[in-house]
């Protein structure tokens, strides 16, 4: 029993830091913009189909490295053309815009690469498990969680140390004052979405390697992502990492004692966070 | 790392109105699945006018397509042919999503109310399947259930007009428990999906299993939609049993199966189930086509005839994909249709469904052997069922067909045709 509760909060991290990739995306974009993207999950899945159908051209790792970079150039021309002419207005408009491009995507995917799941084929030596003992950390999965943290590296130094990073930090705490010290706030949150959408492109990929590659995959993985953001506390992206681990141990927990509520449970702690401590876990005071 | 001060946010909008709108944006995420309408075709004054009410979206799109090209071809033939009493017949098709029965009852309502359809055709959802079937009764519309597998839809829920091309979940249990028993071992596992269709498979198995002197080691229920079953598997593991049965169908079964392999769970125990089928084989990669199944139909089938034209006609349709069992139900259903007009010679619900009670179906149509029928007192379609003696091959190219026609419905049906007393 211990064995296996301990497995499951193991496999709960990795499930975790997979979600936290996704929901660091939608982060990004919510707090620059103050955008909730519910395409985001559309993305997520052209950003598998993309991969899938280079795969034969490009290899593996040419569709790893590629698709995510052409997802967040599609992200960058919706924002453009879409999503910027809602910036002024409440923030309902553009709920409204992308809940409807989440349609469009899935329905897009259905129609070019159709209903059926696709067999997207992962390395075989990424196959494996390490050890017949953790026979579910496979050689796919530590990538995964590798890669992820390269990820959240690689967005803290940007974040951090260039000068597009901390005027998108700047531009979260006050835009205006950004916007009047001559920085151009339109090409600042247009590059914070491509930024975001390239997150959501990358989790596709992934995602596709350990799941199936279906329409629905986006849809499906996006609910736990927004979960994350809420528990872990808006405006904060170590919240949201934070977050997404915890609904990752909490579902795989559920499992051990209660399967049915897998689901379930991570709704019923955003309401606990929500009730306990509306700003959640690292959510700042009175920001929200 | 990151630190939360750094990251802290505002914007034009006032903060407080940013959480609600997140929280209603998650309310609306909710409805999603309801708010999908779907084409209508063209509305013709005096054609025959049959209503498909089956999932176009969500787990169980692929399989939902697969049943719709089926009908489709069956439509051309049929008007072909001259039409059902010499009219015209038309589809009118509803996406019924893949897990909401509100949204299937109410476009079943719409199709049958408004649409005023001769026939109704639908679900693959079980859950669904017995919903519409509520409604179609009330209504007293000649439906058919394509493939929608649990018990109850011609068993303990059945109706005079309710009738079904696939099989039960008991025969598929039935067909295999044996097998899986003598071959693999007495310890079973199982990871089922949570709603009828899951329900039932596992009874049937279960009462296999209690009959043979085996033993449960566990079941766990997925909800439909799951898309990571790692927490499942461990616990499966965990009980070190002889064999895992997976019950789930369409995506789901997808998910679960690529995460069995990638764990190398087939390498530790037996992998099996009840239904499998060739839309699901083909999402897999084909290190994770395995374990052991029941397959309903296949397109390869020695000495049967008609059905060489039928999948050439199919794969001309589908840009060379062969038909799946999916496609010969949406066939086989409309056909159906067509035939118990024809016999009934009229479009009466009542005189068809007594024309159709016991009807066999003419060997164009059947595309298996044996002459299956619909059986009298549940409206049950009495086929065969092929199950692959080994491993579901990459394509299984040899299925022995067992020519049992094993299972009964647990409960049997007791509904009477209005006037049949």
């Amino acid at each position: 029993m211990t064995q296996l509760v301990l497995f499951n909060i193991f496999n709960g991290l990795i499930i975790g830091a997979f979600y936290a990739l996704m929901a660091l995306g939608l982060s990004l974009i919510l707090n620059l913009s103050g955008v909730i993207n519910f395409a985001h999950g559309g993305f997520l899945a052209i950003g598998a189909y993309i991969a899938y159908s280079l795969i034969p051209y490009v290899g593996f790792w040419g569709g790893l490295l590629l698709a995510p970079f052409l997802t967040a150039a599609i992200g960058i021309a919706v924002e453009r053309v879409l999503i910027r002419r809602l910036y002024g207005r409440d923030p309902l408009y553009s709920l409204l815009l992308t809940f409807g491009l989440a349609f469009i995507f899935e329905d897009g995917t259905r129609y070019i690469w159709g209903a059926q799941s696709l067999p997207y084929q992962i390395p075989s030596w990424l196959q494996t498990s390490l050890s017949s003992e953790l026979f579910f950390v496979t050689g796919y999965r530590v990538f995964m969680v590798l890669l992820v943290g390269v990820a959240v590296g690689a967005l803290f130094v940007i974040l951090n140390h260039t000068r597009l990073g901390i005027r998108i930090r700047a531009g979260t705490l006050d835009l205006e004052t950004v916007s009047v010290l001559g920085v151009n706030v339109r090409i600042l949150r247009n590059l914070n979405f491509g930024l975001g959408i390239y997150l959501a492109g990358l989790a596709g990929v992934l995602a596709a390697g350990m799941l199936g590659l279906q329409p629905t995959i986006g849809s499906s993985l996006l609910m736990p992502s927004f979960v994350a953001i809420i528990v872990g506390g808006l405006g904060s992206l170590p919240g949201t990492l934070l977050g997404g681990l915890l609904i990752g141990v909490a579902s795989g927990l559920t499992t051990v004692f209660f399967p049915s509520a897998s689901e379930a449970v991570i709704y019923v702690m955003m309401g606990l966070v929500l009730l306990i401590r509306p700003r959640g876990l690292l959510g700042e005071e009175g920001r929200f | 790392m990151l630190r939360g001060k750094e990251t802290v946010n505002t914007s034009e909008n006032s903060r407080g109105m940013r959480r609600r709108a997140l929280l209603k944006a998650g309310a609306a995420a909710g409805l999603l699945p309801l708010a999908r309408p779907f084409v209508v075709s063209a509305w013709a004054e005096d054609t025959v006018k049959i209503g498909l009410d089956n999932p176009l979206t969500g787990v169980y799109a692929a399989l939902g397509k697969n049943e719709l090209i089926g009908c489709q071809l069956a439509l051309e033939q049929i008007n072909a042919k001259g039409g059902i009493l010499g009219r015209q017949v038309e589809l009118l098709v509803e996406d019924s999503t893949s897990g909401d029965a509100g949204t299937a009852v109410q476009k079943a309502r719409k199709l049958i109310e408004r649409d005023n359809v001769n026939f109704l055709l639908g679900n693959i959802n079980s859950a669904l399947a017995v919903a519409i079937a509520q409604v179609s009764n009330e209504k007293g519309v000649f439906h058919i259930v394509p493939g929608g597998h649990t018990d109850p839809v011609t068993g303990k829920d059945c109706h005079w007009n309710v009738f079904r091309v696939c099989n039960t979940t008991r025969m598929e249990t039935n067909s295999i428990s044996q097998v899986l028993f003598d071959k693999f071992g007495k310890k079973w596992y199982f990871l089922t999906p949570d709603y009828a269709f899951g329900h039932t498979l596992q009874e049937g198995f279960e009462a296999g299993l209690k009959k043979l002197g085996g033993t449960e080691l566990g079941a766990d229920l997925t909800p439909l939609g799951t898309t990571d079953f790692s927490p499942y598997l461990i616990k499966a593991q965990a009980a070190s049993p002889d064999v895992i049965i997976f019950l789930q169908a369409g995506d789901d079964a997808v998910n679960a199966l690529k995460q069995a392999v990638q764990f190398g769970l087939d390498k530790k125990f037996h992998i099996a189930g009840a239904q499998q089928e060739l839309e699901v084989l083909e999402g897999l990669p084909p290190e994770a086509r395995i374990g052991n199944w029941v397959f309903e139909w296949y397109w390869k089938q020695p000495g049967v005839a008609h059905l060489d034209e039928f999948v050439a006609a199919i794969r001309k349709t589908s840009g060379g994909k062969v038909p799946t069992a999916r496609t010969w139900f949406g066939f086989t259903s409309t056909w159906s249709c067509a035939l118990a007009a024809e016999a009934a010679k009229s479009l009466e619900p009542v005189k068809m469904a007594k024309a159709m009670q016991g009807l066999k179906l003419p060997p164009e149509v059947a595309l298996m052997p044996n002459d299956p029928f619909y059986r009298e007192g549940d409206n049950q379609l009495m086929p065969t069922l092929g199950m692959p003696s080994q491993r579901a091959s990459r394509t299984p190219k040899t299925c022995s067909w067992s020519t049992s026609r094993s299972g009964a419905s647990t409960r049997r049906c007791r509904s009477r045709t209005p006037g049949a007393r």
